[in-house]
Protein backbone atom coordinates (compact mmCIF):
# COMPACT_ATOMS: atom_id res chain seq x y z
CA UNK A 1 0.00 0.00 0.00
CA UNK A 2 1.47 3.35 -1.04
CA UNK A 3 1.03 5.97 1.67
CA UNK A 4 2.72 8.81 -0.20
CA UNK A 5 0.97 10.87 -2.87
CA UNK A 6 1.80 13.52 -5.45
CA UNK A 7 -1.09 15.82 -6.28
CA UNK A 8 -0.13 18.32 -8.94
CA UNK A 9 2.37 20.62 -7.28
CA UNK A 10 1.87 19.11 -3.85
CA UNK A 11 3.24 16.05 -2.13
CA UNK A 12 1.81 14.22 0.87
CA UNK A 13 4.27 11.90 2.56
CA UNK A 14 4.73 10.12 5.84
CA UNK A 15 7.32 11.87 8.03
CA UNK A 16 10.85 10.70 8.57
CA UNK A 17 11.79 10.85 12.22
CA UNK A 18 15.37 11.89 11.61
CA UNK A 19 15.11 14.28 8.72
CA UNK A 20 11.96 16.26 9.45
CA UNK A 21 12.72 17.70 12.89
CA UNK A 22 13.67 21.17 11.75
CA UNK A 23 10.87 21.61 9.23
CA UNK A 24 8.23 20.25 11.59
CA UNK A 25 9.44 22.53 14.36
CA UNK A 26 9.12 25.47 11.98
CA UNK A 27 5.48 24.49 11.52
CA UNK A 28 4.40 23.44 15.00
CA UNK A 29 6.04 26.33 16.82
CA UNK A 30 3.53 28.67 15.22
CA UNK A 31 0.85 29.21 17.84
CA UNK A 32 -1.73 30.37 15.30
CA UNK A 33 -1.50 27.05 13.40
CA UNK A 34 -2.22 24.96 16.51
CA UNK A 35 -4.84 27.13 18.24
CA UNK A 36 -7.83 25.27 16.79
CA UNK A 37 -6.59 21.82 17.95
CA UNK A 38 -5.99 23.26 20.62
CA UNK A 39 -2.42 22.59 21.64
CA UNK A 40 0.60 24.51 22.80
CA UNK A 41 3.21 25.31 20.16
CA UNK A 42 6.29 23.06 20.14
CA UNK A 43 9.25 25.33 20.64
CA UNK A 44 11.91 22.87 21.79
CA UNK A 45 13.74 20.39 19.60
CA UNK A 46 13.36 17.45 21.98
CA UNK A 47 9.58 17.89 22.00
CA UNK A 48 9.46 17.84 18.20
CA UNK A 49 11.61 14.70 18.21
CA UNK A 50 9.16 13.16 20.70
CA UNK A 51 6.25 14.17 18.49
CA UNK A 52 7.85 12.51 15.47
CA UNK A 53 8.47 9.34 17.50
CA UNK A 54 4.86 9.34 18.71
CA UNK A 55 3.64 9.72 15.14
CA UNK A 56 5.74 6.74 14.09
CA UNK A 57 4.61 4.60 17.03
CA UNK A 58 0.94 5.41 16.48
CA UNK A 59 1.33 4.57 12.79
CA UNK A 60 2.91 1.22 13.63
CA UNK A 61 0.06 0.52 16.06
CA UNK A 62 -2.39 1.21 13.20
CA UNK A 63 -4.17 3.87 15.25
CA UNK A 64 -3.07 6.98 13.35
CA UNK A 65 -1.28 8.26 10.28
CA UNK A 66 0.20 11.72 9.80
CA UNK A 67 1.31 13.17 6.50
CA UNK A 68 3.52 16.15 5.78
CA UNK A 69 2.17 18.32 2.96
CA UNK A 70 4.88 19.91 0.85
CA UNK A 71 5.31 22.00 -2.25
CA UNK A 72 8.77 22.36 -3.80
CA UNK A 73 10.15 20.52 -0.74
CA UNK A 74 8.76 23.26 1.49
CA UNK A 75 6.65 22.04 4.40
CA UNK A 76 3.22 23.68 4.25
CA UNK A 77 1.24 21.65 6.74
CA UNK A 78 0.61 18.45 8.61
CA UNK A 79 -2.54 16.40 8.11
CA UNK A 80 -3.37 13.44 10.32
CA UNK A 81 -5.88 10.66 10.64
CA UNK A 82 -6.09 9.58 14.25
CA UNK A 83 -8.26 7.61 16.63
CA UNK A 84 -8.89 5.22 13.77
CA UNK A 85 -11.71 2.93 14.82
CA UNK A 86 -11.55 -0.08 12.52
CA UNK A 87 -14.75 -1.55 13.97
CA UNK A 88 -16.82 1.57 13.44
CA UNK A 89 -14.85 2.46 10.28
CA UNK A 90 -14.29 6.01 11.48
CA UNK A 91 -11.37 8.30 12.23
CA UNK A 92 -10.64 11.84 13.32
CA UNK A 93 -8.82 14.31 11.13
CA UNK A 94 -6.39 16.84 12.52
CA UNK A 95 -4.38 19.43 10.69
CA UNK A 96 -2.00 22.32 11.15
CA UNK A 97 -1.88 24.30 7.91
CA UNK A 98 0.07 27.34 6.84
CA UNK A 99 -1.84 29.99 4.88
CA UNK A 100 -0.38 28.48 1.70
CA UNK A 101 -2.66 25.48 2.29
CA UNK A 102 -5.86 27.46 2.08
CA UNK A 103 -9.05 26.28 0.44
CA UNK A 104 -7.80 26.18 -3.19
CA UNK A 105 -4.74 24.14 -2.22
CA UNK A 106 -6.68 21.86 0.11
CA UNK A 107 -9.19 21.23 -2.67
CA UNK A 108 -6.28 19.72 -4.57
CA UNK A 109 -4.71 17.88 -1.67
CA UNK A 110 -7.57 16.54 0.42
CA UNK A 111 -9.50 14.50 -2.19
CA UNK A 112 -6.56 12.12 -2.60
CA UNK A 113 -6.35 11.64 1.14
CA UNK A 114 -10.10 11.08 1.33
CA UNK A 115 -10.02 8.51 -1.47
CA UNK A 116 -7.22 6.74 0.33
CA UNK A 117 -9.10 6.77 3.65
CA UNK A 118 -12.40 5.63 2.17
CA UNK A 119 -11.20 3.22 -0.53
CA UNK A 120 -7.89 1.83 0.70
CA UNK A 121 -8.45 1.98 4.47
CA UNK A 122 -12.18 1.19 4.07
CA UNK A 123 -13.24 3.96 6.45
CA UNK A 124 -16.75 5.38 6.24
CA UNK A 125 -16.75 8.45 8.48
CA UNK A 126 -14.10 11.12 9.01
CA UNK A 127 -14.69 13.76 11.60
CA UNK A 128 -12.95 16.84 12.90
CA UNK A 129 -13.24 18.12 16.45
CA UNK A 130 -11.80 21.57 16.82
CA UNK A 131 -12.15 25.00 18.33
CA UNK A 132 -14.47 26.85 16.03
CA UNK A 133 -12.98 29.82 14.18
CA UNK A 134 -14.35 31.61 11.14
CA UNK A 135 -11.31 30.54 9.08
CA UNK A 136 -11.55 26.85 10.03
CA UNK A 137 -15.34 26.84 9.62
CA UNK A 138 -15.03 28.33 6.13
CA UNK A 139 -12.33 25.83 5.17
CA UNK A 140 -14.34 22.83 6.38
CA UNK A 141 -17.50 24.07 4.70
CA UNK A 142 -15.60 24.69 1.45
CA UNK A 143 -14.25 21.15 1.56
CA UNK A 144 -17.75 19.70 1.92
CA UNK A 145 -17.79 18.85 5.62
CA UNK A 146 -21.09 18.87 7.51
CA UNK A 147 -21.44 20.65 10.84
CA UNK A 148 -22.88 18.29 13.47
CA UNK A 149 -22.86 20.32 16.69
CA UNK A 150 -20.66 21.49 19.53
CA UNK A 151 -19.45 19.13 22.27
CA UNK A 152 -19.07 21.00 25.56
CA UNK A 153 -16.03 21.07 27.84
CA UNK A 154 -14.10 18.39 26.00
CA UNK A 155 -10.76 19.35 27.46
CA UNK A 156 -9.02 21.96 29.56
CA UNK A 157 -6.51 24.22 27.87
CA UNK A 158 -4.73 27.19 29.45
CA UNK A 159 -6.97 26.86 32.48
CA UNK A 160 -10.24 27.00 30.59
CA UNK A 161 -12.76 24.39 29.49
CA UNK A 162 -12.82 24.10 25.73
CA UNK A 163 -15.86 23.29 23.61
CA UNK A 164 -15.13 21.50 20.35
CA UNK A 165 -17.15 21.87 17.16
CA UNK A 166 -17.86 18.62 15.38
CA UNK A 167 -17.74 18.31 11.60
CA UNK A 168 -17.90 15.19 9.49
CA UNK A 169 -17.49 13.87 6.00
CA UNK A 170 -18.89 10.49 4.99
CA UNK A 171 -17.85 8.28 2.13
CA UNK A 172 -21.39 8.62 0.80
CA UNK A 173 -21.06 12.45 0.79
CA UNK A 174 -18.59 12.09 -2.07
CA UNK A 175 -20.99 10.19 -4.33
CA UNK B 1 -9.27 -4.02 46.56
CA UNK B 2 -12.75 -2.70 46.07
CA UNK B 3 -12.96 0.00 43.45
CA UNK B 4 -16.65 -0.08 42.58
CA UNK B 5 -18.97 0.58 45.50
CA UNK B 6 -22.49 -0.65 46.06
CA UNK B 7 -24.93 2.24 45.72
CA UNK B 8 -28.46 1.87 47.09
CA UNK B 9 -31.47 3.67 45.64
CA UNK B 10 -35.18 3.52 46.41
CA UNK B 11 -36.35 0.04 45.40
CA UNK B 12 -32.96 -1.27 44.38
CA UNK B 13 -29.24 -0.87 44.23
CA UNK B 14 -26.26 -0.66 41.94
CA UNK B 15 -23.64 -3.27 42.71
CA UNK B 16 -20.29 -4.30 41.22
CA UNK B 17 -20.04 -7.22 38.81
CA UNK B 18 -18.82 -10.55 40.15
CA UNK B 19 -17.79 -13.77 38.48
CA UNK B 20 -20.97 -15.41 39.79
CA UNK B 21 -22.93 -12.99 37.58
CA UNK B 22 -21.75 -14.60 34.34
CA UNK B 23 -25.13 -16.22 33.70
CA UNK B 24 -27.19 -13.08 34.17
CA UNK B 25 -24.68 -11.05 32.15
CA UNK B 26 -24.99 -13.56 29.34
CA UNK B 27 -28.78 -13.18 29.48
CA UNK B 28 -28.51 -9.40 29.46
CA UNK B 29 -26.20 -9.19 26.49
CA UNK B 30 -28.11 -11.90 24.63
CA UNK B 31 -30.89 -9.35 24.17
CA UNK B 32 -28.86 -6.31 23.14
CA UNK B 33 -30.89 -3.13 23.05
CA UNK B 34 -28.31 -1.24 21.02
CA UNK B 35 -28.77 -1.72 17.27
CA UNK B 36 -26.10 -3.78 15.63
CA UNK B 37 -24.66 -5.20 18.82
CA UNK B 38 -24.07 -8.91 18.50
CA UNK B 39 -25.00 -11.24 21.35
CA UNK B 40 -22.02 -12.92 23.04
CA UNK B 41 -20.98 -16.24 21.53
CA UNK B 42 -20.06 -17.92 24.80
CA UNK B 43 -20.66 -17.44 28.50
CA UNK B 44 -16.88 -17.46 29.10
CA UNK B 45 -16.66 -14.00 27.58
CA UNK B 46 -18.79 -12.72 30.46
CA UNK B 47 -16.11 -13.77 32.95
CA UNK B 48 -13.66 -11.67 30.99
CA UNK B 49 -16.13 -8.80 31.11
CA UNK B 50 -16.19 -8.99 34.91
CA UNK B 51 -12.37 -8.90 35.00
CA UNK B 52 -12.43 -6.00 32.58
CA UNK B 53 -14.89 -4.07 34.76
CA UNK B 54 -12.50 -4.39 37.73
CA UNK B 55 -9.50 -3.33 35.65
CA UNK B 56 -11.37 -0.34 34.26
CA UNK B 57 -12.37 0.89 37.69
CA UNK B 58 -8.89 0.33 39.14
CA UNK B 59 -7.31 2.43 36.41
CA UNK B 60 -10.05 5.09 36.25
CA UNK B 61 -11.01 4.22 32.70
CA UNK B 62 -14.56 3.22 33.53
CA UNK B 63 -16.92 1.67 36.02
CA UNK B 64 -19.73 -0.85 35.69
CA UNK B 65 -22.62 -1.69 37.97
CA UNK B 66 -25.41 -4.22 37.80
CA UNK B 67 -28.82 -2.65 38.33
CA UNK B 68 -30.84 -4.64 40.85
CA UNK B 69 -34.53 -3.89 41.35
CA UNK B 70 -36.38 -5.80 44.05
CA UNK B 71 -33.44 -8.20 44.25
CA UNK B 72 -33.49 -9.01 40.53
CA UNK B 73 -30.79 -7.93 38.09
CA UNK B 74 -32.43 -5.78 35.44
CA UNK B 75 -29.54 -4.09 33.67
CA UNK B 76 -26.08 -2.62 33.67
CA UNK B 77 -24.91 0.96 34.07
CA UNK B 78 -21.55 1.56 32.42
CA UNK B 79 -19.28 4.57 32.64
CA UNK B 80 -16.55 4.57 30.02
CA UNK B 81 -14.34 6.88 27.97
CA UNK B 82 -13.42 8.36 31.33
CA UNK B 83 -11.07 11.32 31.04
CA UNK B 84 -9.86 11.96 34.61
CA UNK B 85 -7.89 15.05 33.60
CA UNK B 86 -10.92 16.66 32.07
CA UNK B 87 -13.47 15.24 34.52
CA UNK B 88 -15.76 13.85 31.89
CA UNK B 89 -17.05 10.44 30.88
CA UNK B 90 -19.66 8.65 28.80
CA UNK B 91 -22.57 6.72 30.30
CA UNK B 92 -24.61 3.85 28.98
CA UNK B 93 -27.38 1.63 30.31
CA UNK B 94 -28.10 -1.85 28.97
CA UNK B 95 -31.35 -3.14 30.33
CA UNK B 96 -33.56 -6.17 30.10
CA UNK B 97 -36.96 -5.42 28.52
CA UNK B 98 -38.37 -5.50 32.06
CA UNK B 99 -36.26 -2.54 33.22
CA UNK B 100 -38.72 0.34 33.50
CA UNK B 101 -37.68 3.75 32.30
CA UNK B 102 -38.14 5.26 35.77
CA UNK B 103 -35.80 2.64 37.25
CA UNK B 104 -33.29 3.24 34.48
CA UNK B 105 -33.40 6.95 35.24
CA UNK B 106 -32.92 6.40 38.97
CA UNK B 107 -30.02 4.03 38.37
CA UNK B 108 -28.35 6.53 36.08
CA UNK B 109 -28.87 9.38 38.53
CA UNK B 110 -27.41 7.29 41.35
CA UNK B 111 -24.29 6.54 39.33
CA UNK B 112 -23.90 10.19 38.33
CA UNK B 113 -24.31 11.38 41.91
CA UNK B 114 -21.53 9.04 43.00
CA UNK B 115 -19.17 9.86 40.13
CA UNK B 116 -19.76 13.57 40.62
CA UNK B 117 -19.16 13.46 44.36
CA UNK B 118 -16.29 11.05 44.50
CA UNK B 119 -14.41 11.77 41.29
CA UNK B 120 -15.55 15.34 40.58
CA UNK B 121 -16.96 14.38 37.19
CA UNK B 122 -18.88 17.39 35.92
CA UNK B 123 -19.43 16.53 32.26
CA UNK B 124 -21.57 13.45 31.59
CA UNK B 125 -22.27 12.30 28.05
CA UNK B 126 -24.74 9.74 26.72
CA UNK B 127 -25.05 8.49 23.17
CA UNK B 128 -28.48 7.53 21.88
CA UNK B 129 -28.27 5.42 18.76
CA UNK B 130 -31.00 5.64 16.14
CA UNK B 131 -33.17 2.58 16.56
CA UNK B 132 -33.04 2.57 20.35
CA UNK B 133 -36.15 3.25 22.38
CA UNK B 134 -36.92 6.96 21.79
CA UNK B 135 -38.22 7.26 25.36
CA UNK B 136 -34.59 7.12 26.47
CA UNK B 137 -34.22 10.61 25.00
CA UNK B 138 -37.12 11.85 27.14
CA UNK B 139 -35.43 10.33 30.17
CA UNK B 140 -32.18 12.11 29.34
CA UNK B 141 -33.98 15.45 29.12
CA UNK B 142 -35.59 14.76 32.49
CA UNK B 143 -32.14 14.17 33.95
CA UNK B 144 -30.99 17.53 32.59
CA UNK B 145 -29.12 16.34 29.50
CA UNK B 146 -29.36 18.26 26.25
CA UNK B 147 -28.61 17.24 22.68
CA UNK B 148 -25.28 18.70 21.57
CA UNK B 149 -24.48 16.91 18.33
CA UNK B 150 -25.80 14.33 15.91
CA UNK B 151 -23.04 12.12 14.55
CA UNK B 152 -24.07 11.03 11.09
CA UNK B 153 -23.48 7.31 10.58
CA UNK B 154 -21.60 7.31 13.87
CA UNK B 155 -22.51 3.73 14.78
CA UNK B 156 -22.00 0.64 12.69
CA UNK B 157 -24.98 -1.66 12.32
CA UNK B 158 -23.98 -4.76 10.38
CA UNK B 159 -23.15 -3.56 6.88
CA UNK B 160 -24.91 -0.23 7.44
CA UNK B 161 -24.69 2.66 9.88
CA UNK B 162 -26.94 4.51 12.31
CA UNK B 163 -26.86 8.14 13.43
CA UNK B 164 -25.81 8.84 17.00
CA UNK B 165 -27.28 11.64 19.08
CA UNK B 166 -24.81 12.81 21.70
CA UNK B 167 -26.28 14.32 24.85
CA UNK B 168 -24.38 16.11 27.60
CA UNK B 169 -25.07 17.17 31.14
CA UNK B 170 -22.50 19.72 32.28
CA UNK B 171 -22.77 20.48 35.98
CA UNK B 172 -22.05 23.97 37.22
CA UNK B 173 -19.69 23.05 40.02
CA UNK B 174 -16.28 24.08 41.18
CA UNK B 175 -13.45 21.85 40.06
CA UNK B 176 -11.03 20.42 42.61
CA UNK B 177 -7.73 22.22 43.02
CA UNK B 178 -4.55 20.38 42.20
CA UNK B 179 -2.57 19.57 45.30
CA UNK B 180 -0.34 17.06 47.02
CA UNK B 181 -1.80 13.69 47.96
CA UNK B 182 -4.28 14.22 50.79
CA UNK B 183 -3.79 17.99 50.83
CA UNK B 184 -7.41 18.81 50.12
CA UNK B 185 -8.93 15.71 51.70
CA UNK B 186 -9.97 14.54 48.23
CA UNK B 187 -12.50 11.73 48.73
CA UNK B 188 -11.21 9.98 45.61
CA UNK B 189 -8.04 9.25 47.56
CA UNK B 190 -9.95 7.44 50.26
CA UNK B 191 -12.19 4.65 49.05
CA UNK B 192 -13.67 4.17 52.49
CA UNK B 193 -14.70 7.77 52.83
CA UNK B 194 -18.43 8.33 52.77
CA UNK B 195 -19.72 10.56 50.00
CA UNK B 196 -23.24 11.90 50.27
CA UNK B 197 -24.07 9.30 52.90
CA UNK B 198 -23.07 6.44 50.64
CA UNK B 199 -20.02 4.23 50.73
Amino acid sequence: MNWNFTLGDYQLRLPNSEQDVEALMGLLQQESLCAHVPCAPLTEVHRVVDELRRMAMRFEAREAAFWLAEKDSQLLGRIGLQRINWMQRSAQLQWELTPALGLPAMQQVLPALLRFAFDELNLHRLEMRLVSTSAQDALLQGLGFHFEGVLPAQLEFMGKDVDLALWSLLKTDLN
Amino acid sequence: MKFTPELPFAGGRLRPLQHEDADILFQLYSKPEIPGQKPPAAIESMTKLVDYSVQMAATQRGMMWLVEVDGQVQGIVSAFDWQPSWLRLMLRVDGLPSLALAQRQTALQTAMDFLGSKYHIFNFAYQWIAGQNPEIKTMLHQLGFSLRATLRDGWRVGEGFADVEQYHLVLDKQKPKAGRLGEFDNPAQDLNKSVGGRV
